[in-house]
């Protein structure tokens, strides 16, 4: 699941920042790159606004042509969009099609094949899967630092086993309960699946701040426009 | 220079989620401008040179394989509009090259 609907704050009419140009391609189609290096990734469920539903389908039929992405509308949170892609898979879950779902932000164009694998790997044997990367320098509050390796950033793409997935939206959905990210739900609802921690990647960074866009571009520069050389198990990735 | 783009994006100045005003020189981003307080990031033109022609090799190389797919999509419009896209295509990268070099 491709995550690309925003919480709904944007302001005006302007582009939404994974439809943005980012060496020759839109941000997403890079992120979708990176879920085609893997044959065992599939479907993939792009989760946008409505009134993107067009661009989004003129995009794919432009730059990912013999990708097959079903394109949905997402809600007005990032819970409710997680939802309505989840209520979109639900058939191929049901029928056993689809064992693991991956949520990921479509604004991390450069997390690498790898990373989904790993994350793909670790949620099947596990139950839930979330990547992160250490975060020294950080101050508790009050003033005192976090000690080493207590504090993690937490990235996409998060993983987890399909029927607990559904099961952990269905009783929010009954309780009314919108968590932050789809571990929060699971945390809740699923108390009994382990989501364990992946060691996420240094290039997976989310688009955020307009300076990310000159980064992002020079790692795709410096990985010669191939996301599969970027994240785990990438030469130059890590 | 290329016809900007807008985006909402987070300021790291005015630390505002705000449009921000895009600019490109080919296909690589040359500034962004907040339209909320001003702030401009921008490459030094003369800088982008090296990273352009790397972009330009990549460009150059993938053109095939990007015109194919689009006279596959609708090949009457891609005849229609090839001479048209041929004529325009030194323009473009001198105006680009120009822009590098002079500066903006």
């Amino acid at each position: 699941m491709l995550l690309a609907a925003g919480t709904g704050s944007r302001t005006g009419h302007r582009t939404n920042k994974v439809f943005l140009p980012l060496a020759g391609r839109r941000v997403f189609v890079w992120t979708l790159d990176a879920t085609a290096a893997d044959p065992a990734i599939g479907p993939v469920v792009l989760v946008v606004r409505a009134d993107e539903v067009e661009a989004a389908r003129a995009v794919l039929a432009r730059e990912a042509p013999r990708r097959d992405v079903r394109v949905v509308v997402g809600g007005a949170s990032r819970h409710a969009s997680e939802w309505a892609a989840v209520q979109e898979l639900l058939p191929s879950i049901e029928q056993g099609e689809v064992d693991v779902v991956l949520i990921h932000d479509a604004a991390r164009p450069l997390s690498g094949p790898g990373l989904f694998r790993d994350v793909a790997a670790a949620a099947r044997q596990h139950g839930g899967a979330v990547p992160g990367r250490r975060q020294p320098g950080l101050l508790h509050r009050d003033g005192l630092a976090v000690r080493a390796g207590e504090a993690v950033g937490v990235q996409t793409p998060q993983g987890f086993t399909a029927r607990e997935l559904v099961a952990a939206y269905r009783a929010a959905a009954d309780a009314g309960f919108e968590g932050s990210d789809t571990a929060a739900s699971i945390e809740r609802f699923a108390p009994q699946v382990r989501i364990c921690n992946v060691p996420g990647s240094s290039t997976n960074i989310k688009i955020t701040y307009a300076e990310d866009l000159f980064l992002a571009e020079a790692l795709l520069a410096r990985s010669s426009f191939d996301v599969r050389r970027l994240g785990p198990g990438a030469a130059g990735g890590s | 220079m290329e016809e900007p783009e807008y985006a909402d994006l987070t300021c790291t100045a005015c630390g505002r989620t705000a449009e921000h005003e895009l600019r490109h020189v080919g296909r690589l981003l040359a500034t962004t401008t907040c339209t909320a307080c001003g702030h401009v990031v921008e490459v030094v033109p003369r800088s982008m040179l090296t990273g352009y022609l790397h972009d330009l090799e990549h460009r150059v190389t993938s053109k095939p394989v990007r015109m194919a797919r689009r006279a596959r999509r609708d090949p009457l419009r891609f005849v229609r509009e090839l001479p048209g896209a041929l004529l325009r295509q030194p323009g473009k990268l001198l105006d680009e090259l120009g822009t590098l070099i002079r500066g903006r």
